[in-house]
């Protein structure tokens, strides 16, 4: 499993960096609607990944390292459109996203290390805070449960 | 300096390498590609001094890696503080704030959308998840409305 997410990200980094889609530039280009290129990156991609991960879902693959295939599949919900608006802010702000900020780094850009920082602070805060329980008031079996009754 | 790779390699060749990384990661080890994972596992390092899923930390290795090798392949990593046409813009001092901000939305919001440009971009559009084919259509248009906004309140310098 570590080999294989190794293997993946030395292919995943060399056709991110390859293509530059960690220079703030290009990003910035793509999002100003001036260049098809990133937008055609991404079609492309999904355009050779679907129809393989259907075929094998089909076939009911057996993956070697992790069991029966199963892709991640879910319902819309709330939090995915409401996440997405924040990302979507962070990601024309620094002009990055997370993978090409790594190769940013990588490759020798200093100010990148500062979006990779925000990323982790980013994370691990959203990580605290969805792990505090919303508010509201415990019925009498929830209390006598956590032994708060006098 | 000579360059062995070449300036830009075009979308059609790119893109289907990405998308072979997301049929490789899936047929082998039954993952999704998602890239925001690998640094909430760098934040459970830091905090707690282990992480729980270690195959992220390799793909960010390897990710890494391959970026590097690309560097080295055109010349060697051009180490620098420069950041594009924002870093035009803006004077050091305020590009390294604006760029850690950007960094908490863009990690806070992935985490809250439950995935990023490869989680829910590629990687969920490929399996055809309604929540990832209604987050990648929000996040794009936000962020070419975000885009816009920056290019007109910075008179065209963006």
């Amino acid at each position: 499993m570590n080999l294989v997410a190794l293997a993946v990200g030395l292919a995943f980094g060399l056709a991110i960096a390859g293509a530059r889609l960690h220079e703030y530039d290009v990003i910035h280009r793509m999002l100003l609607l001036q260049e098809a290129d990133v937008f055609l990156l991404m079609a492309s991609a999904v355009g050779v990944a679907a129809p393989v991960l259907l075929l094998l879902r089909r076939r009911s693959w057996q993956t070697p390292f992790g069991g029966p295939l199963e892709v991640a599949r879910g319902p819309v919900e709330r939090r995915n459109v409401l996440g997405a608006m924040v990302f979507g802010t962070g990601w024309a702000v620094a002009g990055t996203c997370p993978g090409p900020a790594i190769a940013m780094v990588a490759t020798g850009s200093l100010p990148g290390l500062f979006v990779m920082a925000g990323i982790v602070a980013g994370a691990t805060l959203y990580g605290a805070v969805a792990r505090i329980p919303r508010w509201r008031p415990l019925s009498v079996q929830e209390s006598a449960a956590l032994n708060l009754s006098c | 300096m000579v360059s062995v790779f070449p300036d830009r390699l075009p979308w059609f060749i790119a893109g289907p390498i990405i998308g072979l990384c997301v049929v490789a990661l899936y047929s082998l080890a039954n993952r999704r590609l998602g890239v925001t994972g690998s640094y909430v596992q760098v934040g459970a390092i830091l905090r707690d001094g282990a992480a729980s899923e270690l195959w992220r930390i390799w793909l960010l290795i390897g990710l890494a890696g391959g970026a590097a090798l690309v560097g080295l392949l055109r010349g060697g990593p051009s180490m620098g503080l420069t950041y594009g046409a924002l870093g035009l813009v803006l004077p050091i001092g305020v590009l390294i704030p604006v760029l850690f901000l950007g960094g908490v939305l863009i990690g806070y919001g992935a985490r809250w959308s439950r995935g990023c440009t490869s989680g829910h971009g590629i990687s969920g559009t490929s399996s055809l998840s309604p929540a990832s084919l209604v987050a990648t259509g929000t996040f794009m248009a936000t962020a070419v409305l975000v885009t816009f906004i920056l290019h007109l309140i910075t008179g065209g310098a963006l």
